[in-house]
């Protein structure tokens, strides 16, 4: 047996890949990016026929994946947390209608959140849906859940979701790889038509509704059963107890360890529909019983006397943030004390944290990489239309504008959109006059873009939207778009859909492809924007800013490159730092002058135009002055 | 009642923090050390950050050798600090347990405020010109490598270098013998500064 370092998500992959699942789709967001390139690399390695793709949103990759499942294939369909959202419609109708070839939802939720608008529990979002849920505590648990997973989705002709946190996800384990897998075949299936089940009418679907509440009956009564759900050290206590679910587990069982007590522990892989009565077993005799489960409550909510159990719910387990260990030792501590327990002290040494703490290091915020042409883009148009613009702004890498105080409203994708629009209508009642410039990405414009641009231009709005065109997904890692010319695996079957032909399609009347990369011109093309959306006869106009991602295509800066210094004449101001915010432009401490950090300058000389003064020249220019 | 002493820890359990900036290759290190271990026969957990925080951002992963299966390390536990930049290995020195080593690419000491504390907790912090090492060799890149040659000099991290060299010929596709020799430069380093006798075992 050979064993590998694999990546959660890889391992979710990997189970995928195993057991005969067949159509993949996702939309990339983090924590649950690295699924679908997973699925590609280990198709490959075991020769596995599966097709993958990169679909435009959410909706779109659960329908293609619940239609496959349709066929009788097995199907998978990943995505983060708030990616569910955009999948809700299909998620509910899909438990009604059922599946015939296993189909399993991946939706990695992001306690914390690290890299998410929310902190939103996937698995109420299955309570509500009527879906069940496999929560897995670590990768390799994720990987051999897949298969039960599977089988209880064919079995029960559900939908099923396997719920992983961003610590699954980003984790690394060692897991055993068996390379010798035979391939099993594609099955022999096919589309059967049944209009009465596949298209059901509301009458029919109360039928739908009434069976599938009775399926949950069933199905709790097989997660009784489940050995995903089993006790560790039961019959070590008569007072305390503890019921973990997800990574919360491991961290709890390290904890109880930590505090050198002995109490019973009850692992839930299984938290919708909860399995009432071995949970009940496990709680009779009990006095107290402590659930740590995340990001929210599901498995407590689902307690139907909760007189002596502590949790999210009554407060005892903080409502929100991630569960770290020292937050989960400490509720423990908590309640294991109030019983009469004596602990073991923290293992941290507070005087050395708080002196940490009092030294006030330098916290580094993410900020966008040199060379990034989000960055020119947002300094123009700042410079173009000043502080007073109103900005609302979309979800990706070009988020962090908002250090240049260039985002004023991120809600959700493609809110950007429909966010102009809406402070367009409200202002024009207030008769507040400000411009209004909406940024967008590629990618997000493809994923929720269009359709309130449709709203936008047959309303009447009148507002600038820019499309920052970087060719490619990058917040995500590189995910193609399609707009772009590949698809999630080699092919050349992929036909680019382009951005300025879909604006132009939508109504809009100026639309113009520019590159950030010159100031000037870019600029201009800003102010014939906005005046074209002022303009009687006007509207929305839409300007693509199109250059690549710096780190994903770089060969446009390499056949331009312009190596800057900063003169001796720099007075040190510091409103490059403060209005450009390139990592690579840094400020003494002594606020004296400001370096170019060479280590990191990508040469692409977009900060010569960020200093007002001149300091900030290109080399040649100054090797010329030095020269004279 | 229901109390029973500590466990002793695992023997072989080791717990690693590593930390730097988004750029500097905190998870290819996290991933070399983990891809080591596993060639040893050993389990391996870790845990590490992407998206946003990738963007330049503070950057630390954990990782733990030998068998546990909860992927963050508590504070006041971890054996052993590799941090790619000195302000990050302040910021990490609270998660080292009494008598932990911090591995810091650094050209000067730390903050001095630090000092007594870290004489008190026994923790002992190694320091090397790893960034100024690596320009050296070639390229800023390699910073990461030249730490972890340094780390394996100690008796502390029980990583052969044969094994990480086998490890990182297989992971570094790019510029393989500019990672070797990075590694080597940090491995003579360490072997250099215990001679010295400023290193201690």
């Amino acid at each position: 047996m050979k064993y590998e370092v694999v990546l959660g998500n890889e391992a979710i992959a990997l189970g995928l890949v195993e057991q005969g699942c067949r159509i993949v789709t996702a939309y990339p967001g983090t924590p649950s990016s690295e699924i679908l390139a997973g699925v590609i690399k280990y198709k490959k390695r075991f020769a596995r026929r599966v097709y993958t793709e990169w679909s435009v949103n959410e909706k779109v990759a659960f329908e293609i994946a619940l239609a496959a499942s349709w066929t009788g294939l097995r199907a998978a369909v990943a995505m983060k947390q708030v990616g569910l959202n955009v999948a809700a419609d299909p998620l509910f109708s899909a438990a009604y209608l059922g599946v015939k070839g296993g189909l399993v939802v991946i939706p990695a939720d992001d306690p914390g959140p690290y890299s998410s608008q929310t902190e939103q529990d996937s698995r109420l979002m299955a309570l509500s849906a009527k879906v069940p849920v496999f929560d897995p505590a670590t990768p390799a648990e994720a990987r051999a859940m897949v298969a039960p997973a599977f089988a209880l989705s064919e079995r029960f002709g559900l939908p099923v979701i396997l719920r992983p946190t961003t610590r699954l996800c980003h984790a690394r384990q060692s897991l055993a790889l068996d390379e010798t897998q035979p391939d099993t075949a594609i099955p022999v299936v096919k589309f059967r038509k049944d209009p009465p089940r596949w298209a059901a009418t509301p009458r029919m679907r109360y039928q739908l509704h009434v069976a599938l509440n009775d399926k949950l009956r069933q199905v709790e009564a097989e997660f009784a059963r489940s050995p995903l759900n089993y006790v560790v050290d039961e019959g070590t206590s008569d007072r305390i107890g503890v019921i973990a679910s997800g990574v919360a587990f491991h961290t709890a069982r390290q904890a109880i360890l930590e505090l050198g007590v002995s109490v019973p522990l009850l692992k839930i892989g299984t938290p919708y529909p909860l399995p009432q009565e071995l949970v009940g077993r496990f709680m009779a005799g009990l006095r107290t019983v402590v659930v740590l489960e995340e990001p929210d409550a599901c498995i407590e909510l689902q307690l139907p006397d909760r007189s002596h159990v502590r949790g999210r719910l009554d407060g005892t387990v903080p409502a929100a943030g991630e569960f770290s260990p020292e937050a989960i030792s400490a509720v423990l501590a908590e309640v294991l004390t109030d019983a009469g327990y004596k602990v073991n002290p923290p293992p941290n040494d507070p005087d050395l944290q708080n002196l940490v703490r009092s030294l006030s290091l330098p916290v580094r915020r993410p900020s966008m990489c040199p060379g990034c042409a989000h960055r020119s883009t947002f300094f123009a148009l700042k410079r173009e239309f000043g502080p007073q613009t109103i900005l609302p702004s979309d979800i990706g890498c070009y988020t962090l504008g908002i250090n240049l105080r260039a985002v004023d409203t991120c809600v959700d994708m493609g809110a950007s959109v429909s966010m102009a629009t809406g402070f367009y209508q409200a202002n024009r009642l207030v008769g507040d006059t400000r411009p209004i410039i909406a940024t967008i990405g590629d990618s997000t414009f493809l994923h929720s873009g269009l359709e309130p641009l449709v709203n936008a231009v047959h309303t009447g709005a009148r507002f600038v939207l820019i499309i920052l065109d970087n060719h490619t997904t990058a917040m995500t890692g590189f995910q193609p778009t399609a707009a772009s010319e590949i698809l999630a695996e080699d092919s050349d079957i992929a036909r680019k859909v382009k951005i300025a032909d879909l604006v132009r399609a939508c109504g809009v009347t100026f639309v113009e492809v520019a590159d950030p990369y010159e100031h000037n011109a870019f600029r201009s093309i800003l102010r014939r924007a906005y005046d074209h959306s002022q303009a009687p006869e006007g509207g929305v106009a839409v300007v693509i800013a199109d250059r690549p991602c710096v780190l994903y295509d770089p060969s446009p800066l390499h056949q331009n490159l312009t190596p800057v210094v900063v003169i001796e004449e720099c007075d040190g101001c510091g409103y490059c730092v403060e209005a450009f915010e390139c990592p690579a432009l840094v400020l003494r401490p002594d606020k004296s002058r400001v370096d170019v950090d060479y280590k990191i300058c990508v040469a692409c000389g977009q900060c010569i135009d960020a200093c007002y003064k001149g300091f900030i020249v290109p080399q040649e220019a100054e090797t010329e002055d030095v020269e004279r | 009642m229901n109390q029973r002493p500590p466990s002793p820890p695992d023997p072989m359990e080791l717990k690693i923090v590593l930390a730097g900036l988004g750029g500097q290759g905190v998870i290819f290190t996290t991933r070399l050390l983990a891809q080591t271990a596993v060639a040893l026969g050993q389990p391996v957990m870790a845990s590490e950050v992407h998206g946003m925080s990738q963007r330049g951002g503070s950057v630390v992963s954990h990782l733990k050798i030998g068998g546990s299966k909860a992927p963050l390390i508590r504070r006041g536990t971890a054996d052993l600090l590799l941090a790619l930049e000195p302000n990050e290995a302040v910021r990490n020195l609270p998660f080292l347990r009494r008598g932990g080593i911090a591995f810091v690419n650094a050209e000067n000491s730390l903050q001095p405020e630090v000092a007594e504390h870290l004489e008190r907790l026994e923790i002992q912090v190694l320091s090397l010109p790893a960034s100024r090492m690596a320009m050296e060799l070639g390229s800023i890149a390699v910073t990461n490598v030249i730490l972890v040659g340094f780390a394996a000099a100690h008796s502390s991290l029980p990583l052969p270098i044969d094994t990480l060299r086998e490890t990182l010929t297989t992971m570094a596709r790019r510029r393989r013998e500019l990672n070797l020799q990075a590694l080597e430069a940090g491995y003579r380093a360490g072997c250099r500064m215990q001679e010295a006798g400023s290193m201690r075992l």
